[in-house]
């Protein structure tokens, strides 16, 4: 039994306030002996499933609670005894949180009383009424009557000399109001060493710099836990104190294990339980899915689920996801289900997943098992732009007291912790930008960048930053929202968790994330944003509009061998999944054929299979260059499919029970550690386990350790099969609209932006080396969202005619201002345009300079000129008006208009920057990409092209992929990371780049492997506009 | 023909930055209008220039351009005071000198007739470029003509032209690029926009369109360039301050024989003052001493007076400090700064106040004219930890008037020494207790602590160990053990 307990212990959930993280509190515990803590955050109970779980595994009792702000502007410490406690802190603070704006929580004293049962209250502490000057008679009366004996004067010490006032004033109030007086610290970080940690974060809060913080710091390092021998020492005059830290813990018995959560029941028509209307929609959807007659496998599959999702009683689950899916069919929103759901058959058949399980023989048990007893996990994508419509719905449905969404917490990362820190330590924000830019997104704080700067490691100050800042990664800073996960609750969510409002208007969320929900196995219902089905829907709604033909995902032809040719030669610039410079990499080698190829492509260029090894067997395999062989008799089954090769997640969990002999338990441990690798390391514990049992079967030790290295690789990144599918079939859907109608793919892509991996004007591009005419905004003619129109030149019936939502700077307002003034009548001229839209200087100047005046015939510099002068004019008078005469302007050379469109839409209609400039980059025996496709392999090139994308994927070693881009397509370079890191800058920072380096080729894949950057501006003289480059890590 | 001449010192602010940082040079450079990502780059050096950053553009957006650029703010009163200085050197090169009000950094000068003075203009303008790149400066020099074409010209090239003929010098600066002129960054990009990148281009529009789209700034840099507006040489002129002077016949070592000096000095000063409807805020009296050289003395009454007697109360009390002079003073020289007299009868009529405080900072005057001009100054709260950093002491310059507050003082007070008394380590033995100030005092019989105040780890660490100890005789001692240098000092006594 330890000697105390800590009773007030703020973590780094107290936002700004505490600086060690919950976990670093329960294992400081038991290395200081102490058997229990308390965690009271400051109005909340953000970290309280993180530090649960690490007590639990440490054998810590952890006690929950809260510090809770007053209205007055105190504060009190409460703590939960037992359930009904805990709902009722809850519920109190989320009356302080969503009476107030994000991050602030206020309650009356009334409120704490209503609310105190099962509380027991610690009233002291810098901030408490009980030591201030004025006599807290009323609310102390007040608060003995709603406590009871459960309310204890809490004396706290920090050897501050003006605690002693305090304490003396407290000690006397408690007296007075007879409460029993406990000690305390007020615990905000782990061990002393954390005090320079807390010094940032207070003064981060308070926006203040160290120099000039005062007493908005602490004024001493004497708030870290403290051991029982020197928590003794300090309260040696009063031990009854120390010893009812205990007595409290005592009567504090309640444990997040012991959270009952039940699943909000569906409204059933008459008669039914959710169990027979959930049978009933299965059976009524497979018929529907089967044609009338469901086959007897498939019986055989619903039947199986359905006993199993009765017995774990989550058929409210279903049925929720059901109903929202049939709003969304209802509303004509394009929803699918994602992940591990499309193993379901039940899913497939009441229409939530589009996958059929049992066709592609997927595995149900890594959706639902009855030994892992974890809820299911239904991730439901929705078409982005309407996502918001189905939120709501939610919350109309079952109030927002029993629907919330879940939180996300935003931590410190490297750029953000350098920007920081350093501002606390009072280096100028501007050579902070500077460094802050040089730190990579992810991982660690560098000491490299700091020289790149200008900021010299040997001053101090530049040392504490790159300390502090490394101290204070993985801290959460705010909280913020979950894209979609909402926590749906039969009882009040608010009796589980407290609940805040959220920055965004309409929205409330909790206050934990969707790990802290999975520790706790309550369940989540994720509604997803997918742009890729916006796209979709508003491009089968141009098939409709424009050639008459009505399709959806369930109606486009099936295995079209046309739009496999087009993805095999990896023509598959924005087609869903399978765009990027790797799927493309991977497409011709692969050669997609049919729809689970394209399951495999998806599924194939992820982390998992390349850092195991997995691809090339593959492909060698594939392409018949080496025998299908499997590594034990026993795995054929398990790797069939991936011709002996393991490439999905499932696959290698069943490869772990099959030939290493895991027990069901064992397996799905193993998929939990895989899932949590990357933060404790615990995958490792696997490796010798799985090496011996699969050696000992037989099996290759090489092939053993591949397994593992791709186990270890499916960490975070792997896809599940089922998964893979539900992508496949959004990826065959929009290649096939780009095969057959490449003009309504692209505008369908054009207003389905932002989305993808490609920015609108390598889109523009791509679509327009496809022959689709693209034509430029047009106040005559755009409407905001691009539009087909009757085309006059190239293969299609349609043009692209591009949409005012392109205009940077154009808000929707205006352009309905323009839509109405058009409507009543088209416009005739520039100032008739200026004069009936009432638009502002900056829009007119920018739809300009953007050329969409050039329906008036006069040039965009002429336009320019006359638009400006009418903008700035008062409205004009009945006066007769003298006509300006207007100066003649120099005109606009192509290089030059391609310029403008670039910096006022971010594309261009009229042609590629580097198209004008052709002729002499041809002088400087610079190739276009296409010719540089055709060149041998091995040979020396020189290249200049636009950045559109760089990439440094983690399991590349350090190696960059770029692609750079001209007006005849792509070239993809591959830059290691020597050559990286002596190029870093100009990389980082040009978009017009010239590499040198050897060409590769392979299976008509073309990579250009760079040896030497250089700029080509001084050579040129000019600086071609650029679209962005779209940089991914 | 008058001749006029434009000194350009390109990028002012920039080049005062980079006195401050020699180890930028090599680096694109900006000032920016506040220390932050999104300050706005108010001047930039020709490195920056060469990666196309730009005035107008945000911090961040020009580091986008340059990973390398440096900035930082340099306040107004840091250019203004610079411009002042270089203004005065140029005073010496011609009595007519006019800094431009908008541009920090340009001068126009009045050159006519100095190439009789100076051999030619040519040596007239690399003398002031010497003297310019003496003070640390690089500067351009054109000799010309005409207001804008100088300043046009000497905003493009480097080095000295002198130009010879009016044609010459409007047909140059016709091709002046606009990007170099004081253009609002707004009109300059979109005239760089409509393909208007010269002053030549500039003058083309017509002017009533400049007015309609760019507004009056605009407008009148066009009419400058097109010559339609002429703006003659409006040449700075300095106010003396009123000033009284005497050499001394012998030199005077005697102070009393010296304020009647400084009094015969004082009385025509506050005449002329009274000539101009000014009253006096402050008198300087500047001593030339025969081996000591120069010295000065303020002086600053409670407010600002013509009230002879009073100014001389407060020169006699500075003086009475000093019995005898270290040297003999062969020079004195009285300077007056001096406010617009306001006048005072009205104040007659109103009631008194029953406390004075007019005569309250009158009296402060004096002591600060006794003591110097730092005597007189109160201690402000400030948020710190420390003892001696909860509160600051700061110049009292006129007593405000007193209000009632409420101040809960504690019944024990606190006195804080300026300076804490180090006091002898504590010995392993002490065997008669602890005796910290001798045995007089006897030894600490009680001690109350420790309490901790640390910090300042990111500049000097701190950490001290504070003790309230009563001593035998009922002294309480307020001291601290500094563990950084382990040693016990004194901080204050507890009354």
């Amino acid at each position: 039994m330890s000697d105390y307990v800590p009773l007030w212990c703020k973590s780094n959930f107290s936002f700004l306030e505490g600086a060690s993280h919950p976990e670093e509190l329960v294992e400081a515990c038991v290395a200081l002996g102490l058997e229990r803590m308390a965690l009271t955050d400051r109005d909340g109970l953000y970290g309280v499933v993180e530090a649960h779980v690490k007590a639990r595994d440490l054998g810590v009792r952890l006690i929950l609670g809260s510090e809770i702000s007053i209205e007055d502007g105190s504060t009190l410490v409460l703590l939960a005894m037992n359930r009904k406690g805990y709902v009722n802190l809850c519920r109190l603070v989320t009356i302080g949180r969503r009476r107030c704006d994000k991050g602030k929580s206020e309650v009356g004293w009334k409120e704490v009383c209503a609310h105190a049962d099962n509380i027991i209250g610690l009233w002291g502490g810098d901030r408490s009424l009980l030591v201030g000057k004025a006599e807290p008679f009323f609310v102390s009366h007040k608060l003995r009557d709603a406590f009871g004996d459960r309310l204890y004067g809490l004396v706290t010490r920090h050897r501050r000399a003006e605690e002693v006032r305090q304490e003396a004033r407290l000690r006397h109030r408690a007296e007075r109001y007879r409460l029993p007086l406990v000690a305390g610290v007020e615990v905000l970080y782990h061990k002393p060493a954390r005090r320079r940690v807390q010094d940032v974060v207070t003064c981060i809060r308070h926006r203040a710099k160290l120099v000039e913080a005062g007493r908005f710091t602490k004024p001493n390092g004497e708030h870290a836990l403290k051991s029982p021998h020197s928590f003794a020492k300090l309260f040696e005059d009063d031990p009854a104190a120390v010893a009812r830290t205990l007595e409290i813990a005592e009567r504090c018995t309640f444990s997040l294990d012991h959270l009952r959560y039940r699943y909000p029941s569906e409204s059933l028509p008459d008669g039914s339980t959710s169990f027979h209307w959930l049978r009933q929609l299965t059976i009524a959807g497979a018929r529907e899915r089967y044609g009338g007659r469901i086959p007897p496998d498939v019986v055989q599959q619903l039947e199986k689920e359905l006993d199993l999702i009765d017995e774990l009683d989550y058929c409210g689950y279903f049925l929720t996801i059901w109903e929202i899916v049939r709003f969304c069919r209802r509303n004509e929103i394009i929803c699918q289900g994602r992940g591990s759901a499309a193993n379901s058959a039940v899913c497939y058949c009441l229409g939530i997943t589009a996958v059929d399980p049992v066709r592609m023989g997927l595995l149900f048990e890594r959706f639902l098992s009855r030994e892992r007893a974890e809820p299911p996990d239904i991730d439901l994508d929705i078409e982005h732009d309407r996502r918001e419509e189905v939120i709501q719905h939610v919350y109309a449905k079952y109030g927002r007291d029993h629907a919330a969404m879940v939180a996300n917490f935003i931590r410190y990362r490297p750029r953000s912790a350098v920007r920081e820190v350093g501002k606390v330590l009072g280096i100028p924000e501007t050579a902070l930008d500077r460094l802050a830019k040089l730190q990579p997104y992810y991982g660690g704080v560098h000491e490299e960048p700091f020289a790149q700067a200008g900021l010299d490691l040997e001053q101090p100050v530049h040392q504490h930053v790159l300390r502090l800042a490394n101290e204070i990664l993985d801290f959460p800073r705010h909280l913020s929202i979950h894209s979609g996960g909402f926590l749906l609750g039969h009882e009040p969510v608010s009796t589980l968790v407290p609940i805040e409002n959220a920055a965004m208007p309409q929205r409330t969320v909790i206050q934990w994330d969707k790990e802290c929900l999975e520790k706790l196995g309550l369940f989540k219902v994720d509604l997803l944003g997918l742009g890729a089905l916006r796209q979709l829907h508003l491009g089968f709604d141009l098939l409709e509009e424009h050639y008459r033909k009505s399709y959806s995902m369930a109606t486009i032809p099936k295995e079209d061998p046309s739009t496999f040719d087009m993805i095999c030669k990896a023509d598959t610039v924005g087609v869903f999944q399978i765009e990027s410079r790797a799927q493309m990499a991977m497409l011709p080698r692969l050669q997609p054929q049919t729809y689970y190829d394209l399951v495999i492509e998806v599924s194939i260029v992820r982390p998992g299979p390349i850092t195991g090894g997995m691809v090339h067997p593959y492909l060698r395999r594939r392409a018949g260059l080496e025998p299908v062989v499997y590594p034990h008799p026993s795995l054929e089954p398990v790797l069939k499919k991936t011709l002996g090769v393991p490439l999905f997640q499932e696959q290698v969990i069943r490869l772990a029970m099959v030939a290493a002999d895991y027990t069901p338990g064992e397996a799905d441990q193993l998929r939990r550690d895989m899932a949590a690798w990357r933060r404790s390391g615990r995958i490792e514990r696997h490796r010798e386990r799985l090496v011996r049992r699969m050696t000992a079967k037989g099996i290759e030790p090489e092939f053993a350790e591949r397994v593992f290295e791709q186990i270890r690789g499916f960490g975070e990144y792997g896809f599940p099969e089922s998964h893979a599918a539900s992508f496949a079939l959004i990826a065959y859907a929009t290649a096939w609209l780009k095969r057959y109608y490449p003009e309504v793919f692209a505008c369908a892509l054009l207003n389905a932006q932002p989305m993808g991996f490609y920015s609108p004007a390598t889109i523009i591009d791509d679509a327009k080396r496809h022959g689709v005419e693209v034509r430029p905004v047009d106040v005559q003619q755009s409407d905001w969202d691009c539009i087909l129109e009757p085309a006059s030149k190239g293969p299609y019936r349609f043009a692209v005619r591009m949409g005012l939502r392109y205009v940077k700077n154009l808000g929707k307002g205006q352009w309905e201002r323009i839509e109405w003034a058009r409507k009543e009548q088209s416009f005739d001229s520039a100032e008739d345009f200026v004069e009936r839209t009432r638009l502002n200087d900056s829009a007119v100047t920018q739809l300009a300079e953007a050329g969409a005046l050039s329906c008036f015939n006069c040039s965009r510099r002429g336009a320019l000129w006359q638009v400006k002068g009418l903008a700035r004019a008062p409205r004009p008078s009945l006066t007769l008006k003298q006509k300006e005469k207007n100066p003649e302007f120099e005109t606009l050379e192509l290089f030059e208009t391609i310029g403008w469109d670039y910096r006022t839409t971010g594309h261009s209609a009229r042609g590629h920057p580097l198209a004008p400039l052709r002729e002499r980059l041809r002088d400087l025996n610079l190739p276009d990409a296409k010719s540089l496709s055709r060149m041998r392999d091995g040979q020396r090139v020189r290249y200049a092209g636009m950045a559109i994308c760089r990439q440094r994927p983690g399991t590349a070693s350090g190696v960059v992929f770029m692609t750079l881009e001209d007006e005849t397509g792509f070239v993809n370079l591959v830059v290691w990371s020597r050559v990286f890191e002596k190029y870093g800058l100009l990389l980082k920072t040009s978009s017009f780049l010239g590499v040198s380096g050897r060409l590769q080729k392979k299976d008509d894949v073309v990579h250009l492997v760079a040896e030497r950057f250089w700029d080509p501006q001084p050579q040129l003289g000019v600086k071609p506009a650029s679209g962005g480059s779209r940089d991914f890590h | 023909m008058d001749r006029m001449a434009c000194v350009n010192l390109p990028v002012f602010p920039v080049q005062l930055l980079l006195r401050k940082h020699p180890g930028w040079q090599s680096h694109p450079v900006a000032v920016v209008d506040s220390d932050r990502p999104q300050g706005t780059i108010l001047w930039v050096n020709e490195r920056a220039r060469s990666c196309k950053i730009l005035p107008g553009m945000r911090y961040a957006a020009g580091l986008a351009l340059a990973a390398s650029l440096h900035a930082a703010v340099v306040a107004k009163k840091e250019i203004d005071s610079a411009v002042r200085s270089l203004s005065a050197g140029l005073r010496s090169f011609s009595p007519r000198v006019e800094p431009a009000t908008a541009e920090p950094g340009v001068f126009w000068i009045d050159a006519s007739g100095l190439e009789r003075l100076h051999g030619s203009l040519n040596r007239w303008a690399r003398r002031i470029r010497s003297d310019m790149y003496r003070a640390g400066f690089l500067a351009t020099v054109v000799v010309g003509f005409d207001r804008f074409g100088t300043y046009a010209l000497a905003k493009t090239r480097p080095g000295i032209l002198v130009l010879e003929e009016p044609e010459e010098e409007r047909l140059a600066a016709q091709g002046v690029p606009l990007d170099r002129l004081a253009l609002e960054p707004a009109t300059r990009d979109v005239l760089t926009k409509l393909g208007i990148k010269t002053v030549g281009q500039l003058i083309d529009l017509p002017s009533e369109g400049i007015v309609k789209r760019f507004g009056r700034k605009a407008h009148r840099l066009h009419h400058l360039a097109s010559g339609q507006l002429r703006l003659p040489l409006q040449a700075e002129k300095p106010q003396p301050l009123p000033k009284q002077r005497r050499i001394l016949d012998h030199p005077e070592n005697d102070t009393a024989r010296l304020m009647v000096v400084i009094e015969r000095l004082l009385h025509p000063l506050l005449k002329k003052l009274t000539e101009q409807a000014h009253a006096l805020s402050e008198v300087q009296i500047r001593l030339r001493f025969e081996r000591l050289g120069d010295h000065m003395e303020k002086i600053r009454p409670a407010a600002p007076t013509l009230d002879g007697r009073q100014l001389l109360e407060l020169i006699r009390l500075r003086f009475e400090t000093v019995r005898e002079l270290p040297d003999g003073v062969v020079e004195v020289v009285l300077l007056g700064r001096s406010v617009p007299d306001t006048p005072e009868q009205h104040r007659l009529l109103g009631p008194r106040p029953k406390r004075d405080l007019a005569a309250a900072n009158r009296a402060l005057a004096r002591v600060r004219a006794e003591l110097g001009e730092g005597a007189v100054v109160r201690a402000r709260l400030h948020e710190g930890h420390l003892p001696e950093g909860r509160f600051i002491w700061e110049p009292l310059d006129t007593l405000p008037a007193p209000k009632f507050r409420n101040v809960d003082t504690g019944r024990l007070i606190r006195r804080i020494y300026a300076r804490p008394i180090p006091l002898q380590p504590r010995q392993r033995q002490e065997p008669d207790g602890w005796i910290l100030l001798g045995l007089e005092q006897g030894p600490v019989v009680r001690e109350f602590g420790p309490y901790i105040v640390s910090g300042g780890w990111w500049n000097r660490l701190v950490h001290r160990e504070y003790y309230f100890a009563e001593t035998r005789e009922g002294d309480f001692l307020w001291m601290y053990y500094d563990r950084g240098r382990r040693l016990w000092f004194l901080q204050g006594r507890v009354e």
